[in-house]
Protein backbone atom coordinates (compact mmCIF):
# COMPACT_ATOMS: atom_id res chain seq x y z
CA UNK A 1 0.00 0.00 0.00
CA UNK A 2 1.50 3.67 -0.73
CA UNK A 3 0.63 6.82 0.41
CA UNK A 4 -0.63 10.10 -1.12
CA UNK A 5 -1.10 13.14 0.89
CA UNK A 6 -5.12 13.33 1.12
CA UNK A 7 -5.16 17.04 -0.30
CA UNK A 8 -3.36 15.68 -3.69
CA UNK A 9 -6.07 13.15 -3.96
CA UNK A 10 -8.77 15.68 -3.28
CA UNK A 11 -6.97 17.77 -6.30
CA UNK A 12 -6.83 15.07 -8.35
CA UNK A 13 -10.21 13.82 -7.78
CA UNK A 14 -11.69 17.78 -7.23
CA UNK A 15 -14.92 16.83 -9.62
CA UNK A 16 -16.24 14.37 -6.87
CA UNK A 17 -15.34 16.95 -3.66
CA UNK A 18 -17.37 19.56 -5.60
CA UNK A 19 -20.59 17.26 -6.70
CA UNK A 20 -20.74 16.02 -3.00
CA UNK A 21 -21.17 19.27 -1.36
CA UNK A 22 -23.06 20.35 -4.36
CA UNK A 23 -25.10 17.49 -2.94
CA UNK A 24 -25.19 18.76 1.07
CA UNK A 25 -26.39 22.44 -0.17
CA UNK A 26 -29.11 20.95 -2.56
CA UNK A 27 -30.69 18.40 0.01
CA UNK A 28 -30.42 21.61 2.61
CA UNK A 29 -32.28 23.85 0.54
CA UNK A 30 -34.86 21.01 -0.27
CA UNK A 31 -35.35 20.46 2.99
CA UNK A 32 -35.56 24.31 3.78
CA UNK A 33 -32.36 24.39 6.20
CA UNK A 34 -30.35 26.99 6.89
CA UNK A 35 -27.01 27.27 5.33
CA UNK A 36 -24.06 28.69 7.39
CA UNK A 37 -21.13 28.41 4.94
CA UNK A 38 -20.06 26.18 1.83
CA UNK A 39 -17.00 25.55 1.08
CA UNK A 40 -16.91 23.44 -2.41
CA UNK A 41 -13.40 22.68 -2.43
CA UNK A 42 -9.79 23.91 -0.49
CA UNK A 43 -6.81 22.10 -0.34
CA UNK A 44 -7.21 21.33 3.49
CA UNK A 45 -8.72 18.62 5.45
CA UNK A 46 -12.14 18.30 4.60
CA UNK A 47 -11.76 19.24 1.20
CA UNK A 48 -14.92 20.85 1.31
CA UNK A 49 -18.02 21.37 3.47
CA UNK A 50 -21.37 22.62 3.82
CA UNK A 51 -21.81 23.91 7.52
CA UNK A 52 -25.74 23.87 8.37
CA UNK A 53 -28.65 24.17 10.44
CA UNK A 54 -29.11 21.17 12.37
CA UNK A 55 -32.97 19.14 12.40
CA UNK A 56 -34.74 17.23 14.23
CA UNK A 57 -37.05 16.06 11.16
CA UNK A 58 -34.78 12.52 10.66
CA UNK A 59 -36.04 12.11 6.75
CA UNK A 60 -34.68 15.91 6.29
CA UNK A 61 -30.97 14.32 8.20
CA UNK A 62 -31.21 11.37 6.11
CA UNK A 63 -30.99 13.44 2.86
CA UNK A 64 -28.91 15.76 4.22
CA UNK A 65 -26.40 13.39 5.40
CA UNK A 66 -26.69 10.33 2.45
CA UNK A 67 -28.01 12.44 -0.12
CA UNK A 68 -24.87 12.65 -1.94
CA UNK A 69 -23.96 9.22 -1.49
CA UNK A 70 -26.48 8.31 -3.92
CA UNK A 71 -26.04 11.62 -6.27
CA UNK A 72 -22.58 10.14 -6.56
CA UNK A 73 -22.91 7.01 -6.96
CA UNK A 74 -25.55 7.92 -9.50
CA UNK A 75 -23.20 10.30 -11.71
CA UNK A 76 -20.75 8.01 -11.11
CA UNK A 77 -22.76 5.10 -13.21
CA UNK A 78 -23.91 7.77 -16.00
CA UNK A 79 -20.42 9.02 -16.75
CA UNK A 80 -18.80 5.53 -16.91
CA UNK A 81 -21.58 4.16 -18.64
CA UNK A 82 -20.73 6.42 -21.43
CA UNK A 83 -17.26 5.41 -21.36
CA UNK A 84 -16.74 2.30 -20.05
CA UNK A 85 -17.13 0.34 -23.36
CA UNK A 86 -14.40 2.01 -25.21
CA UNK A 87 -12.10 1.89 -22.17
CA UNK A 88 -13.02 -1.06 -20.68
CA UNK A 89 -14.25 -3.66 -22.95
CA UNK A 90 -13.44 -2.61 -26.51
CA UNK A 91 -9.84 -0.78 -25.78
CA UNK A 92 -10.51 1.59 -28.30
CA UNK A 93 -8.87 5.03 -28.07
CA UNK A 94 -11.18 7.83 -27.32
CA UNK A 95 -9.77 10.68 -25.49
CA UNK A 96 -13.10 12.11 -24.53
CA UNK A 97 -14.64 8.75 -22.93
CA UNK A 98 -11.03 8.63 -20.91
CA UNK A 99 -12.08 12.19 -19.65
CA UNK A 100 -15.55 10.84 -18.40
CA UNK A 101 -14.13 7.92 -16.98
CA UNK A 102 -12.11 10.19 -15.00
CA UNK A 103 -14.83 11.96 -13.81
CA UNK A 104 -17.18 9.58 -13.29
CA UNK A 105 -14.51 7.85 -11.01
CA UNK A 106 -13.70 11.10 -8.95
CA UNK A 107 -17.35 11.30 -8.29
CA UNK A 108 -17.55 7.71 -7.16
CA UNK A 109 -14.37 8.03 -5.25
CA UNK A 110 -16.33 10.77 -3.14
CA UNK A 111 -19.46 9.03 -2.81
CA UNK A 112 -19.14 8.22 1.14
CA UNK A 113 -20.57 10.54 3.42
CA UNK A 114 -17.99 12.04 6.25
CA UNK A 115 -18.64 10.55 9.52
CA UNK A 116 -19.58 14.28 10.38
CA UNK A 117 -22.87 13.35 8.80
CA UNK A 118 -22.65 9.57 9.69
CA UNK A 119 -22.74 10.80 13.54
CA UNK A 120 -25.84 13.16 12.72
CA UNK A 121 -27.82 10.05 11.31
CA UNK A 122 -26.59 7.50 14.17
CA UNK A 123 -27.40 10.08 17.11
CA UNK A 124 -31.12 9.62 15.72
CA UNK A 125 -31.38 6.62 13.92
CA UNK A 126 -31.55 3.78 16.71
CA UNK A 127 -34.25 5.38 18.85
CA UNK A 128 -36.51 5.69 15.68
CA UNK A 129 -35.78 2.17 14.34
CA UNK A 130 -37.18 1.25 17.52
CA UNK A 131 -40.16 2.97 16.69
CA UNK A 132 -40.36 1.03 13.47
CA UNK A 133 -39.09 4.42 11.27
CA UNK A 134 -38.64 2.65 8.06
CA UNK A 135 -35.89 5.12 6.89
CA UNK A 136 -33.89 4.95 10.32
CA UNK A 137 -34.03 0.98 9.89
CA UNK A 138 -32.91 1.28 6.70
CA UNK A 139 -29.74 3.95 7.20
CA UNK A 140 -28.79 1.32 10.78
CA UNK A 141 -27.04 -1.03 8.64
CA UNK A 142 -25.97 1.54 5.45
CA UNK A 143 -24.52 4.00 8.24
CA UNK A 144 -22.73 1.11 10.01
CA UNK A 145 -21.40 0.21 6.67
CA UNK A 146 -20.26 3.51 5.40
CA UNK A 147 -18.51 4.24 9.08
CA UNK A 148 -16.48 1.07 8.10
CA UNK A 149 -15.99 1.86 4.67
CA UNK A 150 -14.88 5.81 5.77
CA UNK A 151 -12.07 4.00 8.20
CA UNK A 152 -10.87 1.74 5.21
CA UNK A 153 -10.18 4.83 3.15
CA UNK A 154 -6.65 4.61 4.30
CA UNK A 155 -6.31 1.55 1.73
CA UNK A 156 -8.43 2.72 -0.64
CA UNK A 157 -11.77 1.81 0.00
CA UNK A 158 -12.89 5.17 -1.96
CA UNK A 159 -11.21 4.61 -4.64
CA UNK A 160 -12.28 0.42 -4.55
CA UNK A 161 -15.98 1.67 -3.90
CA UNK A 162 -15.53 4.19 -7.36
CA UNK A 163 -13.92 1.96 -9.71
CA UNK A 164 -16.26 -1.34 -8.56
CA UNK A 165 -19.35 0.95 -9.56
CA UNK A 166 -17.82 2.25 -12.50
CA UNK A 167 -17.58 -1.21 -13.75
CA UNK A 168 -20.29 -3.16 -12.18
CA UNK A 169 -22.71 -0.69 -12.73
CA UNK A 170 -21.82 -0.01 -16.50
CA UNK A 171 -21.93 -3.93 -17.08
CA UNK A 172 -25.33 -4.99 -14.88
CA UNK A 173 -26.54 -2.32 -17.59
CA UNK A 174 -25.14 -3.18 -20.72
CA UNK A 175 -25.86 -6.87 -19.71
CA UNK A 176 -29.50 -6.10 -19.19
CA UNK A 177 -29.86 -4.24 -22.28
CA UNK A 178 -28.18 -6.95 -24.40
CA UNK A 179 -31.19 -9.38 -23.49
CA UNK B 1 -23.45 22.90 13.98
CA UNK B 2 -26.51 23.59 16.77
CA UNK B 3 -25.90 27.26 18.08
CA UNK B 4 -28.77 27.76 20.17
CA UNK B 5 -28.13 31.09 22.12
CA UNK B 6 -30.12 34.48 20.62
CA UNK B 7 -27.34 36.91 21.93
CA UNK B 8 -25.17 35.41 19.25
CA UNK B 9 -24.95 35.25 15.32
CA UNK B 10 -25.87 31.73 14.49
CA UNK B 11 -22.89 31.79 11.54
CA UNK B 12 -20.23 33.88 12.72
CA UNK B 13 -20.69 33.83 16.66
CA UNK B 14 -20.68 37.56 16.29
CA UNK B 15 -22.10 39.02 19.79
CA UNK B 16 -25.72 41.04 18.37
CA UNK B 17 -27.44 40.90 21.65
CA UNK B 18 -30.50 43.17 20.64
CA UNK B 19 -29.47 44.56 17.82
CA UNK B 20 -31.90 46.10 15.32
CA UNK B 21 -29.57 45.45 12.39
CA UNK B 22 -30.12 41.05 13.07
CA UNK B 23 -32.06 39.29 11.19
CA UNK B 24 -34.49 36.53 12.20
CA UNK B 25 -35.00 33.69 9.68
CA UNK B 26 -36.98 30.67 11.01
CA UNK B 27 -35.56 30.09 14.25
CA UNK B 28 -32.38 31.75 13.94
CA UNK B 29 -30.52 34.97 14.57
CA UNK B 30 -27.74 36.63 12.25
CA UNK B 31 -25.74 39.57 12.19
CA UNK B 32 -26.35 41.81 9.79
CA UNK B 33 -22.85 40.41 7.90
CA UNK B 34 -24.05 37.10 7.60
CA UNK B 35 -28.37 37.16 7.17
CA UNK B 36 -28.14 38.44 3.54
CA UNK B 37 -25.44 35.45 3.10
CA UNK B 38 -28.03 32.88 4.67
CA UNK B 39 -31.15 34.36 3.21
CA UNK B 40 -29.24 33.74 -0.91
CA UNK B 41 -26.74 30.71 -0.40
CA UNK B 42 -27.78 30.00 -4.06
CA UNK B 43 -25.49 27.67 -6.60
CA UNK B 44 -22.81 29.75 -7.85
CA UNK B 45 -22.59 30.63 -11.37
CA UNK B 46 -19.70 28.75 -12.37
CA UNK B 47 -21.15 25.27 -10.55
CA UNK B 48 -24.24 25.98 -12.87
CA UNK B 49 -21.90 26.92 -15.70
CA UNK B 50 -20.57 23.78 -14.91
CA UNK B 51 -23.08 21.52 -14.88
CA UNK B 52 -24.48 22.44 -18.01
CA UNK B 53 -21.40 22.18 -19.72
CA UNK B 54 -20.72 18.68 -18.08
CA UNK B 55 -24.13 17.49 -19.52
CA UNK B 56 -23.94 19.02 -22.75
CA UNK B 57 -20.56 16.95 -23.31
CA UNK B 58 -22.13 13.90 -22.00
CA UNK B 59 -24.95 14.30 -24.56
CA UNK B 60 -21.80 15.23 -26.87
CA UNK B 61 -20.21 11.64 -25.48
CA UNK B 62 -23.50 9.72 -26.03
CA UNK B 63 -24.03 10.68 -29.72
CA UNK B 64 -20.62 10.22 -30.12
CA UNK B 65 -20.18 6.53 -28.51
CA UNK B 66 -22.69 5.27 -30.74
CA UNK B 67 -20.77 3.33 -32.49
CA UNK B 68 -19.43 1.69 -29.25
CA UNK B 69 -22.92 1.53 -27.60
CA UNK B 70 -24.01 -1.13 -30.83
CA UNK B 71 -20.62 -2.54 -30.91
CA UNK B 72 -21.14 -3.14 -26.35
CA UNK B 73 -24.31 -5.11 -27.58
CA UNK B 74 -23.54 -6.66 -30.04
CA UNK B 75 -20.38 -8.17 -27.86
CA UNK B 76 -22.91 -8.92 -25.02
CA UNK B 77 -25.24 -10.84 -27.71
CA UNK B 78 -22.78 -13.01 -28.80
CA UNK B 79 -21.04 -13.74 -25.62
CA UNK B 80 -24.30 -15.01 -24.51
CA UNK B 81 -25.06 -16.88 -27.29
CA UNK B 82 -21.10 -18.55 -27.28
CA UNK B 83 -22.29 -19.48 -23.32
CA UNK B 84 -25.04 -21.45 -24.61
CA UNK B 85 -23.51 -22.95 -27.12
CA UNK B 86 -24.77 -21.17 -30.30
CA UNK B 87 -21.51 -20.27 -31.79
CA UNK B 88 -22.40 -20.31 -35.42
CA UNK B 89 -24.97 -17.80 -33.93
CA UNK B 90 -22.67 -15.49 -32.19
CA UNK B 91 -20.33 -15.60 -35.05
CA UNK B 92 -22.10 -12.32 -36.88
CA UNK B 93 -22.33 -10.33 -33.96
CA UNK B 94 -18.71 -10.86 -32.68
CA UNK B 95 -17.82 -10.00 -36.07
CA UNK B 96 -20.10 -6.56 -35.75
CA UNK B 97 -17.83 -5.63 -32.69
CA UNK B 98 -14.29 -6.39 -34.12
CA UNK B 99 -15.24 -4.31 -36.99
CA UNK B 100 -15.64 -1.45 -34.41
CA UNK B 101 -13.01 -2.72 -32.20
CA UNK B 102 -10.24 -4.48 -33.83
CA UNK B 103 -8.59 -4.50 -30.67
CA UNK B 104 -10.46 -5.97 -28.03
CA UNK B 105 -8.92 -8.71 -26.68
CA UNK B 106 -12.70 -9.67 -25.15
CA UNK B 107 -14.49 -9.41 -28.44
CA UNK B 108 -11.74 -11.37 -30.85
CA UNK B 109 -11.44 -13.71 -27.87
CA UNK B 110 -15.43 -14.82 -28.24
CA UNK B 111 -15.16 -14.04 -31.80
CA UNK B 112 -12.01 -16.98 -32.34
CA UNK B 113 -14.17 -19.63 -29.99
CA UNK B 114 -17.08 -18.90 -31.76
CA UNK B 115 -15.83 -19.48 -35.02
CA UNK B 116 -13.43 -22.55 -34.57
CA UNK B 117 -16.48 -24.26 -32.73
CA UNK B 118 -18.65 -23.82 -35.61
CA UNK B 119 -16.32 -25.20 -37.72
CA UNK B 120 -15.11 -21.46 -39.27
CA UNK B 121 -11.51 -21.71 -39.30
CA UNK B 122 -11.16 -18.56 -41.93
CA UNK B 123 -12.91 -16.24 -39.88
CA UNK B 124 -11.30 -17.10 -36.44
CA UNK B 125 -7.73 -16.75 -38.47
CA UNK B 126 -9.53 -13.41 -39.94
CA UNK B 127 -10.34 -12.67 -36.24
CA UNK B 128 -6.49 -13.01 -34.88
CA UNK B 129 -4.71 -11.47 -37.24
CA UNK B 130 -6.87 -8.12 -37.28
CA UNK B 131 -6.08 -8.26 -33.70
CA UNK B 132 -2.20 -7.21 -33.56
CA UNK B 133 -1.42 -10.09 -35.49
CA UNK B 134 -2.70 -12.72 -33.64
CA UNK B 135 -0.87 -10.72 -30.11
CA UNK B 136 -2.84 -10.57 -26.76
CA UNK B 137 -2.12 -8.29 -23.62
CA UNK B 138 -2.07 -11.38 -20.68
CA UNK B 139 -1.41 -14.81 -22.43
CA UNK B 140 -2.17 -16.01 -18.77
CA UNK B 141 -6.04 -15.20 -19.14
CA UNK B 142 -7.69 -18.43 -18.68
CA UNK B 143 -10.51 -17.25 -21.79
CA UNK B 144 -6.69 -16.80 -23.92
CA UNK B 145 -5.66 -20.41 -22.91
CA UNK B 146 -9.15 -21.84 -23.74
CA UNK B 147 -9.49 -20.26 -27.33
CA UNK B 148 -5.31 -21.10 -27.68
CA UNK B 149 -5.95 -24.64 -27.17
CA UNK B 150 -8.88 -25.05 -29.34
CA UNK B 151 -7.18 -23.04 -32.45
CA UNK B 152 -4.07 -25.07 -32.26
CA UNK B 153 -6.98 -27.94 -32.08
CA UNK B 154 -8.39 -26.77 -34.93
CA UNK B 155 -5.29 -26.26 -36.93
CA UNK B 156 -3.49 -29.45 -36.16
CA UNK B 157 -6.38 -30.90 -37.14
CA UNK B 158 -6.14 -29.07 -41.15
CA UNK B 159 -3.11 -29.61 -41.17
CA UNK B 160 -3.35 -33.63 -40.98
CA UNK B 161 -6.44 -33.39 -43.10
CA UNK B 162 -4.37 -31.20 -46.04
CA UNK B 163 -1.11 -34.01 -45.70
CA UNK B 164 -4.42 -36.64 -45.85
CA UNK B 165 -5.36 -34.80 -49.14
CA UNK B 166 -1.75 -34.89 -50.59
CA UNK B 167 -1.75 -38.50 -49.97
CA UNK B 168 -4.87 -39.36 -51.54
CA UNK B 169 -3.65 -37.97 -54.73
CA UNK B 170 -0.95 -40.51 -55.28
CA UNK B 171 -1.51 -44.07 -55.89
CA UNK B 172 -1.47 -46.65 -53.56
CA UNK B 173 -1.47 -44.10 -50.08
CA UNK B 174 -5.08 -44.17 -49.68
CA UNK B 175 -5.41 -46.06 -46.63
CA UNK B 176 -2.99 -44.05 -44.85
CA UNK B 177 -4.83 -41.04 -46.11
CA UNK B 178 -8.32 -42.27 -45.11
CA UNK B 179 -6.62 -43.28 -41.64
CA UNK B 180 -5.02 -38.88 -41.35
CA UNK B 181 -8.53 -37.83 -42.52
CA UNK B 182 -10.37 -39.67 -39.78
CA UNK B 183 -7.69 -38.27 -37.60
CA UNK B 184 -8.02 -34.63 -38.31
CA UNK B 185 -12.01 -35.09 -38.19
CA UNK B 186 -12.28 -37.19 -34.84
CA UNK B 187 -9.95 -34.24 -33.53
CA UNK B 188 -12.06 -31.36 -34.61
CA UNK B 189 -15.47 -32.57 -34.94
CA UNK B 190 -16.75 -29.58 -34.89
CA UNK B 191 -15.76 -29.16 -38.51
CA UNK B 192 -18.95 -31.24 -40.64
CA UNK B 193 -16.74 -30.91 -43.92
CA UNK B 194 -14.14 -33.22 -42.04
CA UNK B 195 -15.82 -35.80 -41.29
CA UNK B 196 -17.46 -35.84 -45.13
CA UNK B 197 -13.59 -35.66 -46.58
CA UNK B 198 -13.12 -38.91 -44.22
CA UNK B 199 -16.24 -40.24 -45.59
CA UNK B 200 -14.56 -39.83 -49.10
CA UNK B 201 -10.97 -40.84 -48.25
CA UNK B 202 -12.89 -44.26 -47.22
CA UNK B 203 -14.35 -43.90 -50.93
CA UNK B 204 -10.82 -43.83 -52.26
CA UNK B 205 -10.02 -46.68 -50.28
CA UNK B 206 -13.08 -48.69 -51.56
CA UNK B 207 -11.97 -47.58 -55.22
CA UNK B 208 -8.29 -48.58 -54.48
CA UNK B 209 -9.52 -51.95 -53.21
CA UNK B 210 -12.22 -52.41 -56.17
CA UNK B 211 -14.80 -52.55 -53.80
CA UNK B 212 -17.00 -51.09 -55.79
CA UNK B 213 -20.46 -51.73 -53.73
CA UNK B 214 -18.82 -50.01 -50.81
CA UNK B 215 -17.43 -46.85 -53.12
CA UNK B 216 -21.13 -46.77 -54.07
CA UNK B 217 -23.10 -47.00 -50.78
CA UNK B 218 -20.69 -44.09 -49.35
CA UNK B 219 -21.29 -42.09 -52.54
CA UNK B 220 -24.82 -42.41 -52.39
CA UNK B 221 -25.05 -41.71 -48.56
CA UNK B 222 -23.00 -38.62 -49.25
CA UNK B 223 -24.69 -37.63 -52.02
CA UNK B 224 -28.35 -37.87 -50.03
CA UNK B 225 -26.83 -35.62 -46.91
CA UNK B 226 -25.29 -33.22 -49.32
CA UNK B 227 -26.38 -32.13 -52.72
CA UNK B 228 -23.75 -30.06 -54.21
CA UNK B 229 -21.60 -30.42 -57.71
CA UNK B 230 -18.85 -32.24 -55.80
CA UNK B 231 -21.43 -35.13 -54.29
CA UNK B 232 -22.55 -35.80 -57.19
CA UNK B 233 -19.47 -36.31 -59.31
CA UNK B 234 -18.42 -38.60 -56.90
CA UNK B 235 -21.62 -40.91 -56.99
CA UNK B 236 -21.52 -40.51 -61.14
CA UNK B 237 -17.92 -42.15 -60.45
CA UNK B 238 -19.32 -45.22 -58.25
CA UNK B 239 -21.85 -45.62 -61.07
CA UNK B 240 -19.72 -46.03 -63.69
CA UNK B 241 -17.24 -48.25 -62.14
CA UNK B 242 -20.46 -50.57 -61.02
CA UNK B 243 -21.47 -50.23 -65.25
CA UNK B 244 -17.54 -51.08 -65.78
CA UNK B 245 -17.75 -54.42 -63.96
CA UNK B 246 -21.39 -55.73 -64.38
CA UNK B 247 -22.00 -54.37 -67.74
CA UNK B 248 -25.62 -53.18 -66.85
CA UNK B 249 -26.91 -50.34 -68.86
CA UNK B 250 -29.24 -48.78 -65.31
CA UNK B 251 -25.69 -47.79 -63.79
CA UNK B 252 -24.74 -46.19 -66.56
CA UNK B 253 -27.60 -43.94 -67.04
CA UNK B 254 -27.76 -42.89 -63.81
CA UNK B 255 -24.08 -42.25 -63.80
CA UNK B 256 -24.37 -39.84 -66.91
CA UNK B 257 -27.35 -38.26 -65.23
CA UNK B 258 -25.49 -37.67 -62.03
CA UNK B 259 -22.48 -36.31 -64.32
CA UNK B 260 -25.14 -34.17 -65.39
CA UNK B 261 -26.62 -33.14 -62.22
CA UNK B 262 -22.98 -32.11 -61.03
CA UNK B 263 -22.74 -30.06 -64.05
CA UNK B 264 -26.06 -28.07 -63.39
CA UNK B 265 -25.06 -27.53 -59.36
CA UNK B 266 -21.28 -26.61 -60.77
CA UNK B 267 -22.71 -23.47 -62.57
CA UNK B 268 -21.46 -20.40 -61.28
CA UNK B 269 -18.92 -22.04 -58.96
CA UNK B 270 -15.37 -21.49 -61.10
CA UNK B 271 -13.73 -24.01 -58.84
CA UNK B 272 -16.25 -26.63 -58.50
CA UNK B 273 -17.13 -26.50 -62.44
CA UNK B 274 -12.48 -26.72 -63.25
CA UNK B 275 -12.76 -29.75 -60.48
CA UNK B 276 -16.09 -31.45 -62.35
CA UNK B 277 -14.27 -31.25 -65.59
CA UNK B 278 -11.10 -32.79 -64.37
CA UNK B 279 -12.76 -36.14 -63.49
CA UNK B 280 -15.88 -35.94 -65.90
CA UNK B 281 -13.16 -36.68 -68.26
CA UNK B 282 -12.27 -39.96 -66.74
CA UNK B 283 -16.20 -40.92 -65.61
CA UNK B 284 -16.80 -40.38 -69.42
CA UNK B 285 -13.63 -42.76 -69.84
CA UNK B 286 -14.98 -45.60 -68.12
CA UNK B 287 -18.36 -45.32 -69.59
CA UNK B 288 -16.76 -45.97 -73.37
CA UNK B 289 -14.67 -48.21 -72.76
CA UNK B 290 -15.87 -50.12 -69.09
CA UNK B 291 -12.09 -50.19 -67.76
CA UNK B 292 -11.48 -48.78 -64.28
CA UNK B 293 -8.19 -47.03 -64.15
CA UNK B 294 -6.30 -44.48 -61.41
CA UNK B 295 -6.18 -41.22 -61.94
CA UNK B 296 -2.23 -41.18 -62.30
CA UNK B 297 -3.16 -43.54 -64.90
CA UNK B 298 -4.83 -41.97 -66.78
CA UNK B 299 -3.55 -38.48 -66.68
CA UNK B 300 -0.05 -41.05 -68.03
CA UNK B 301 -2.08 -42.17 -70.58
CA UNK B 302 -3.90 -39.28 -71.94
CA UNK B 303 -3.04 -35.78 -70.17
CA UNK B 304 0.63 -35.51 -70.66
CA UNK B 305 0.04 -37.07 -73.78
CA UNK B 306 -1.96 -33.82 -74.93
CA UNK B 307 0.86 -31.50 -72.57
CA UNK B 308 3.45 -32.68 -75.17
CA UNK B 309 1.95 -32.10 -78.32
CA UNK B 310 1.16 -28.21 -77.10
Amino acid sequence: MFFIPGPVIAALTFPGVIVHEAGHLFFCRLFKLQVFDVCFFRFGNPAGYVIHQQTEDFKAQFFVSMGPFFANTLLCIVFCTAAFLPVWELKVFDPLAYFFYWLGLSIGMHAFPSTTDLSHLWAQAPELAKKGNLLAIVSLPLAALLVVLNYARVVWADLGYGIAVGVLGPIVIFRALAR
Amino acid sequence: MPLISKSICSRCNTYIGSSSDAVQIGGLRFCATCGPLIKDWDYPQWLKVSLVALLLLLVVDLAHGRKYFHAGREMYVGERLVATGHYADALPHLQETIRIAPASDKAVLLAVKAAVLSGDVPSAAKALQGHNDGYFEDANKPEFQEVNSLWKRATAALEKAEQAGKLAEQDGKEIEAARLMHEAASAYPEMPALALAAESADAGVAFARKDYDTFLIISEKQWKRQVMSQTAGVLSSALACKYAVTGEASYKQRSEEMLQKARQLAEGNAEAAKDLEEYAERIRYRLDTRQIISKTEYDRKFRSKKTASK
